[in-house]
């Protein structure tokens, strides 16, 4: 649901950064229009949302919606266990995912068609099987643990979660990159941590980003297995008090935005400059957007931008 | 200035990289023997390298020429512990380094393709080993700001390797290989990605650091001159195996077989006749074999391969050759010229003696001298 809300984002935002390219230049009343119709489609429900939180009897406004929302424990809880969940489902994708794609990329470029469509195989079996599944195979102790959830999020997050590390790390020079590395004096400990990882920063905030607000956002899996993450319990303050929910679905919108700002600062920080591999002096140009790469590349798994072309924003305005 | 300076750092900066690990600190900048011993490598079928045996002399800059798969990289990555050898061993001053993995072989190298770090600037990057090495941030940035020196690319060195041209980023990446002062320092190609002259530019200035730091040095490239006008003594490989190495003007004077003598240098192939009392026959003239190959029996058919400078040509109505291509060269003239038999000679001149020769002259060829080599004719041609 998260991941939902924020995918059109995305698009959007980096919809406005290429608007400097001369292949999609409209006019401006056309790019106003649409701008408008866009914006209006996702701003009146949100206007509608805020409205009827804070709407009280008889059409006054009252904050009581948002006051019970901040006093729900409940919800608080679930908010925190689902904010666990996530980061360690980001965590768990970073750490098993990028060496197996570093790994299937310099040693075994064989398997790279193989490792794609495993990572795709969470799309196509249904998550009720996949329940059924886990009933199956573990003991109920396991099943009792919301532990249980990270790895599940990573695996069901994985179709793109690996697509974002991997197209990083294939827009690399990976094995010059190594072989300078290791010929320097750099064990392969230290090869990953001071070459690689830095200059993979991108797709890694890219997969965590997309993991995480998977993780966030998912409700069937959860409320399946009986756990109360957050839209579980979101969804039963839902049946309950509509008016507190409607708060709180905003107010979800809001932590999730905020996510997205935060992960994207991160990711354009210091943002690192992939791919030494272009001859001559012309090279790339320097750091355009806040983010905007990160928005690239999170477009790009998600299938709006060229997946073919990893961080097309290299090839966005911003000169030497 | 800026030279003897660096020599004096690169002491310096050694010692306290290396620190406590070796005694003579200075006795090492002489640089150390290196040797490959009878290495195998193979990829199924392909032998990359097959008994491949190579000694490099301390100081010494040695250069792999061959053509492209022929196992000059594999031989250059083996010996930097990059690429497993299937048997043999790689001596590096003497010891044993077969299994050892390529960060504790203490060498440096530098690509063929773009190796920098893309989110290191380059002073940054020519300290990476020195950062590996825990060397201070102030002797680090001393020691790598030196070493842009050296390549000359010290108004660069907060750019990033995008802000860089290809040939400014290949001397980054050769700083950086030097920095941590290493035993050997290893080339591929680090020049075919850049364009001619600024190729020859800095094919003269690696030379010269290489001379000036005194480090042991093995260079690959597939490019003749290259390899002739830079190094000590050049290897000539083929399919895996060291043909002949020997210096320079010895590879080109005295091939030790056909391979070498049409790879370095051009030669033109003519089919010929050996002759009694060490001759042979040539385009109609009679001329010695060369000494170490008397053994042709008389009346053998064979081909002789001669450099272009080894043919006279005049032009002569009655001649039997025509001139199919003319090239001028400022002071020397290539003309090709096709002879009877479907054979094709090349040959060079001074451009005045070959003011009168045109495309479609008649001209008479003859050899001056002693041919390069004498072959088995090749198969299949007449
Ligand atoms: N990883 C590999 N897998 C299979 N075969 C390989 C591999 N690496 C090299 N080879 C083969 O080994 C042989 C030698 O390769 P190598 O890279 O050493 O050639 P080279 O002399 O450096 O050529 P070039 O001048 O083109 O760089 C070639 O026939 C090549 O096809
Ligand atoms: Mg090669």
């Amino acid at each position: 649901m998260a991941a939902l809300t924020l995918s059109p984002r995305g698009r959007s935002r980096a919809a406005g950064a290429s608007s400097g390219m001369p292949a999609f230049r409209f006019g401006v009343v056309t790019r106003s229009v649409i701008l408008v119709v866009a914006a209006l489609y996702f701003v009146v429900p949100l206007v509608a949302s805020g409205r009827y939180a804070l709407e009280g009897a008889h059409g006054t406004y009252t904050l009581s919606a948002v006051t019970a929302l901040f006093h729900d424990s409940a919800l608080w809880s679930s908010l925190q266990l689902s904010a666990e969940i996530a980061l360690g489902a980001g965590l768990l994708t970073l750490v098993l995912l990028t060496p197996t794609s570093v790994w299937v990329n310099l040693r075994m470029p064989k398997l790279r068609r193989l490792m794609e469509s495993l990572t795709l195989l969470p799309l196509v079996v249904p998550v009720v099987v996949v329940v059924l599944g886990i009933y199956g195979a573990f003991p109920t102790t396991v099943v009792g643990s919301p532990v249980l959830l990270v790895f599940e999020y990573v695996v069901l997050a994985m179709p793109y979660s690996y697509r974002a590390i991997d197209s990083g790390v294939q827009a690399l020079e990976l094995h010059t990159l190594v072989d300078a590395s290791r010929t320097l004096g750099a064990s392969w400990p230290s090869t990953f941590r001071r070459v690689l990882v830095p200059n993979l920063r991108t797709s890694l905030v890219a997969a965590a980003f997309i993991t995480i607000a998977y993780s966030l956002g998912e409700f069937a899996m959860a409320s399946l297995l009986s756990f109360t993450t957050f839209p579980v319990q979101l969804y039963q303050i839902g049946t309950d008090q509509i008016d507190e929910a409607t708060a709180v679905s905003v107010f979800a919108l809001l932590v999730t935005w905020g996510l997205l700002l935060g992960l994207s600062l991160l990711g354009g920080r210091r943002r690192a400059v992939r791919g030494s591999g272009a001859p001559g002096p012309a090279g790339r140009p320097p750091v355009d957007g806040v983010g905007a790469d990160l928005v690239a590349e999170v477009e790009s798994v998600l299938g709006h931008g060229d997946p073919g072309v990893p961080g097309i924003s290299h090839l966005r305005g911003g000169g030497t | 200035m800026r030279d003897v300076g660096l020599v004096q750092t690169t002491v310096r900066a050694e010692t306290a990289t290396r620190g406590r690990g070796s005694s003579a600190g200075s006795e090492e900048r002489a640089g150390v023997r290196v040797e490959l011993v009878e290495c195998e490598r193979r990829y199924g079928v392909v032998a990359a390298l097959d008994r491949f045996s190579l000694t490099i002399e301390p100081g010494e800059l040695v250069a792999l020429l061959g053509p492209s798969g022929c196992g000059k990289t594999t031989a250059l990555r083996a010996l930097a512990g990059l690429e497993q050898i299937d048997s043999g061993s790689v001596r590096i001053r003497d010891v044993d380094v077969t299994a050892l993995p390529p960060h504790r072989r203490e060498l440096g190298m530098v690509f063929q393709a773009y190796s920098l770090f893309p989110n290191m600037t380059a002073i940054d990057n020519v300290g990476f080993g020195l950062r590996l090495r825990k060397a201070d941030a102030k002797s680090r940035r001393q020691r790598a700001g030196d070493l842009l020196d050296l390549v000359g690319l010290s108004a660069q060195s907060r750019r990033f390797p995008h802000e860089l041209s290809g040939g400014q980023q290949q001397r980054v990446a050769l700083a950086r290989a030097l920095a941590v002062a290493p035993r050997v320092l290893l080339l591929d190609e680090p020049l075919s990605a850049l364009d001619a002259k600024v190729r020859a530019q800095l094919r003269d200035e690696i030379r010269r650091i290489q001379l000036e730091v005194g480090i042991t040095t093995l260079f690959v490239t597939h490019d003749q001159e290259e390899a002739l006008s830079m190094a000590d003594r050049v290897g000539v490989m083929a399919s895996g195996r060291l043909q002949q190495i020997g210096a320079p003007d010895e590879v080109y004077e005295r091939p030790v077989n056909a391979f070498v003598a049409e790879f370095v240098g051009s030669v033109s192939r003519v089919p010929a006749t050996v002759g009694r009392d060490g001759t042979v026959d040539v385009l109609g003239r009679r001329v010695p074999l060369p000494s170490p190959q008397s053994a042709f029996a008389p009346g053998a058919t064979v081909d002789v391969l001669l450099r272009p400078e080894a043919f006279a040509v005049r032009a002569d109505p009655c001649g039997l050759g025509v001139v199919t291509r003319r090239s001028f060269r400022g002071p020397v003239l290539h003309v090709a010229v096709a002879v009877p038999g479907q054979v094709e000679v090349v040959a060079t001149m001074s451009a005045t003696a070959g003011a009168d020769i045109g495309v479609g002259t008649a001209v008479s060829v003859e050899p001056t001298g002693a041919p390069l080599f004498v072959t088995e004719p090749r198969a299949g041609v007449a």
